[in-house]
């Protein structure tokens, strides 16, 4: 078995990739922050366990400036490696320019012991796709496949004036810090949209109608491509719930066309994918 | 500052008669930037045309809102006149206020508030217009022709003869197609080779003609003027430069019993064969299934007789590259099979024994059985004894017009020619009876329904109005049960054979054809033209053409028709050593746009690739959407999936339409 700081090492000693970006402990309990390991002694400071929360494969986006002509190795838990495909299948990265070193997990959770919403639902221990394995592969587990979608019940539940209620009073708070943009692996677009001012499409003020538009926009633009990873959520401060926004995205993709984001680099993204028997329930 | 003049039509009483044009020009001239409103009785004519023209130069107008019709009935006129000034046709936009306005409203004092909205959002337009330039793409003077039945025929020739290449290019061993098949044609029962094979000789040996048979189109790129064609000759294994087409390999095949394609399974052919004795070009092709030394590796009989050497057993596909402005599609149909195995879900016939009776036959059997170079020579034998059928029972609208088949259209040539084939069976078996049973009797054309009357009232057919529930066999007879609908009794006849007049279906391998063509189709697979009455020929992929029956069943002079309007369309546009085109085209913003490529896959007519951004030491800064002009139609899909909104399209950027919106929350 090797562990993930051979493997970084192993990799940086032979100069087969530029650096490794992987977690190292934190200076608060409970948490841990990104390392981009240049040298082999700086990958002895690699580290993996269940709060290894964050979602490094945002440092693979253009805006970072980290891919170069060597490859970038990246240390993925199952979830991250979805991203890694969603970036691939978006012309963002090539498969070779990133050396993927899976680490098995099994859920992670905040500074509080609380674990994450994604992992309750999640039964994938190692990525579908990795250069490297750190550790032994874990016995797989079963989970109930429509977990994934539990958090939504209560929502759908509501009716459309209760549910509006609920969202008008959680925009309420948004102050368009943009954390969640920021924070989003996803959200690589050289300028947001909400950015663009002829024309304007988003109102730029935090009235909540003006905050609406942008949520919505938001989900909208992530729709068949937010494999749930949460950052946004875990970034903002103001605890608005966006995690179920994508999740309903998410969920209505599914139900439409059997897609989940993520499974495969070499898919058509759904939404630039047109198929005769596609459902059509929307148009009726 | 912008100068708008604002001229409202009253389209005679079309717009006048539920909008008050005389408010709607006053209240446009209160509108921002608008210094000058008329209106008048049709702005359309001579005079209303001079108006905008003089106003243009009085007023010093930098853009013009014509209050009227669709801009598809009179844009180009207006924007005609326009240019007659130093306006750039460009800075012309038109309000309609007829079609989606005065023709869909009653109110009076309604429609003329919406038109005066209507009017204002034209103007917020207009203000934020550029002067395009229309788009200039050169013309590769070359068509395509795909399928070489009597449509492609016809095409290429019409073609070639305006003294333009033509490459034509046919899947099956030769040309000729389904009309090679029929022995005469309706209405003036003329033998139907005699009349197809000047042509297919025509088209072999015409010095504009490049023919290509046996081979298939790969792939197709590029745009009107400019198509990128890649052919796979499939293998013959036969040289076709070294062979003279003798036959002597035909006679030495040791397999002949296999079913013959050219006579719809009711004669045999051998292993290497030329499919007809009129075939164009007169080559045979092995085919490599069936033939002896491909299965077991031994034998090569042809081989050895061909004092040519033309036979090559190594021989692979080849494929060809070539480069045309246009192409026509003429790839024909395909019979409706009664049989359990159909295509696209559709379900057969079980109470016609699904196809498993030899003496229940479909109509292009029929053909063959009637023709002189078919298995009987001519004779009408049935198929499972060779007894001359004494009754002859015909079904009409087997598959059409029946929506438990799935095939609700109306098949269009069946009428006609099981008219037909009820007089053929009687000029050749005298004391013979046709009966036919059929829903309505379809015979418009000329000469077509004194057909029909012919058959019925000289030749004796008896027509009966129903439909046949059930076909049995009795011993020696077939059992037909049917109603007859006009007397309203049930009807029972035994009869010796049965011929249905299946429906005709689009050719089953169309949809990868169509899909490389970027040609829509319709439900049923068959083509669909750009616009049922104004562009019958055209389809929504410019400078891609159709002719014949796969586009919807046709009989001959139609396809021919519609093969000959085809050849004119390519000619048009091979006229012109320059193509322009209207240039409401998608543009990147390459400084946003960051590759993420839902464009590309988005985009209906392929017209969006990636293009890579380098600096100046050539190291690749990041790639970004690139759109071909030539392509691109702008519908604005691409927009729709462009997240950073990095598309825009010209002529209906997002800002005009914003403006347009936010001018109506004033």
């Amino acid at each position: 078995m090797e562990t993930l700081q051979n493997i970084a090492q192993g990799l940086l000693e032979r100069g087969d990739v530029s650096m490794v970006i992987g977690y190292t402990p934190g200076t608060i309990p409970g948490k841990t922050k990104t390392i981009f390991a240049r040298t082999p002694e700086a990958a002895q400071k690699l580290t993996f366990n269940e709060n290894c929360v964050n979602n490094l494969s945002i440092y693979l986006t253009r805006q970072y400036g980290n891919i170069g002509e060597k490859p970038v190795a990246l240390v993925v838990k199952a979830c991250d490696a979805r991203t890694v495909n969603v970036l691939i299948q978006e012309n963002q990265l090539k498969r070779e320019q990133v050396y993927l070193i899976a680490v098995p997990c099994n859920g992670v959770k905040d500074e509080h012991g609380v674990e994450q919403g994604k992992c309750k639902s999640c039964a994938q221990r190692v990525p579908k796709d990795y250069d490297a394995l750190a550790g032994e592969t874990p016995a797989p587990v079963e989970i109930d496949p429509t977990l994934r979608f539990k958090a939504l019940e209560q929502f759908d539940a509501m009716s459309p004036d209760e549910r509006w209620e609920f969202w008008m009073k959680e925009f309420e708070k948004c102050v368009k810090c943009y954390a969640c943009r920021q924070a989003c692996p996803l959200c690589y677009c050289e300028r947001c949209i909400t950015d663009k001012t002829t024309p304007r499409w988003i109102e730029p003020d935090t009235s909540t109608a003006a905050n609406l538009s942008w949520h919505i926009t938001r989900a909208f633009h992530l729709a068949g491509r937010c494999i749930g990873c949460g950052e946004c959520e875990r970034a903002c401060h103001q605890n608005i719930p966006l995690g179920l926004l994508n999740r309903k995205m998410a969920k209505e993709v599914f139900d439409n066309f059997g897609y989940r984001a993520g499974e495969s680099a070499e898919a058509k993204p759904v939404f630039a994918d047109f198929r005769y028997d596609d459902k059509e329930e929307f148009i009726r | 500052m912008a100068r708008i003049g604002v001229f409202v039509c009253h389209c005679g009483e079309n717009i006048g008669r539920t909008v008050d044009c005389s408010v709607v020009a006053k209240e446009s001239a209160k509108l921002r930037d608008v210094v000058y409103s008329v209106d008048y009785k049709y702005m359309c004519s001579d005079p209303g045309q001079i108006m905008v023209k003089d106003a243009i130069k009085k007023h010093n107008l930098t853009g013009v809102v014509i209050a009227s019709c669709s801009p598809l009935m009179h844009e180009k006129t207006f924007r005609r006149a326009v240019q007659e000034t130093e306006l750039s046709p460009f800075l012309c936009e038109m309000a309609n206020i007829r079609e989606q306005c005065s023709w869909v409203h009653e109110d009076k004092v309604l429609a003329t508030k919406k038109a005066v909205d209507l009017v204002r959002l034209m103007v917020e337009k207009v203000k934020r217009n550029t002067p395009l330039e229309p788009i200039r793409i050169p013309v590769t003077k070359r068509a395509l022709v795909i399928g070489g039945g009597i449509a492609g025929i016809q095409a290429a020739l019409d073609i070639a003869d305006g003294n333009q290449e033509v490459v034509m290019v046919e899947k099956s061993p030769s040309i000729g197609g389904h009309m090679a098949q029929l022995s005469e044609t309706f209405p003036t029962l003329d033998c139907s080779q005699c009349i197809l094979t000047p042509k297919m000789v025509s088209a072999n040996s015409h010095k504009n003609i490049k023919l290509y048979t046996y081979t298939e189109v790969e792939s197709v790129t590029g745009y009107i003027g400019n198509f990128d064609v890649t052919l796979r000759k499939k293998a013959r294994y036969v040289d076709d430069s070294i062979c003279s087409g003798c036959g002597i390999c035909q006679e030495k095949c040791p397999q002949k019993k296999i079913s013959s394609e050219f006579n719809t399974g009711l004669g045999k052919r051998p292993a290497i064969y030329i499919p007809f004795p009129q075939a164009v070009p007169n080559i045979p092709v092995i085919d490599k299934e069936r033939c002896t030394y491909f299965k077991n590796g031994k034998c090569k009989a042809c081989e050895k007789f061909c004092d040519r050497n033309a036979i090559k057993f190594d021989q692979t596909d080849e494929f060809i590259n070539i480069k045309v402005g246009a192409i026509v599609v003429a790839t024909g149909y395909e019979m409706y099979n009664i049989g359990k195995n159909n295509k696209n879900g559709i379900k057969g016939y079980g109470e016609y024994g699904c196809g498993e009776d030899p003496d229940i036959i479909d109509s292009l059997q029929f053909e063959r059985l009637l023709s002189a170079s078919g298995p009987t020579f001519g004779e009408v034998k049935r198929p499972s004894d060779g007894k001359v059928p004494e009754t002859v029972v015909f079904l009409q609208c087997v598959g059409s017009r029946d929506k438990a088949k799935g095939m609700e259209y109306c098949s269009k040539i069946c009428c006609m020619y099981t008219a037909k084939h009820t007089m053929l069976y009687k000029h050749k078996v005298h004391h013979g009876q046709a009966f036919v049973f059929y829903l309505d009797i379809r015979a418009g054309g000329k000469n077509y329904d004194e057909f029909v009357r012919r058959a019925i009232e000289e030749d004796g057919a008896i027509y009966l109005r129903g439909r046949v529930s059930k076909i049995y066999r009795e011993g020696d007879k077939l059992i037909v049960k049917g109603a007859d609908t006009l007397s309203g009794s049930q009807v029972e006849i035994a009869a010796d054979l049965v011929v249905l007049a299946t429906a005709i279906t689009a050719q089953p391998d169309i949809v990868p054809l169509a899909q490389k063509l970027g040609v829509g189709y319709d439900k049923y697979h068959f083509l669909s033209e750009a616009h049922p009455k104004l562009k019958p020929v055209e389809t929504n992929s410019a400078g891609i053409f159709l002719a014949g029956a796969c586009q919807a069943p046709k009989d001959i002079p139609e396809s021919v028709a519609q093969a000959s309007a085809a050849a004119a369309k390519v000619l048009g546009l091979c006229s012109a050593t320059e193509l322009e085109r209207e240039p409401y085209v998608a543009k990147v913003y390459e400084s946003t746009c960051a590759g993420c490529g839902f464009c590309i896959e988005a985009c209906p007519y392929k017209a969006i690739d990636n293009k890579a951004i380098v600096n100046r030491q050539g190291k690749l800064i990041k790639n970004v959407a690139y759109i071909n002009q030539g392509l691109c139609q702008g519908c604005g899909t691409c927009l729709s999936v462009c997240r950073s909104k990095s598309i825009d399209l010209a002529g209906f950027t997002d800002e005009q339409i914003f403006s347009e919106i936010n001018s109506l929350f004033v």
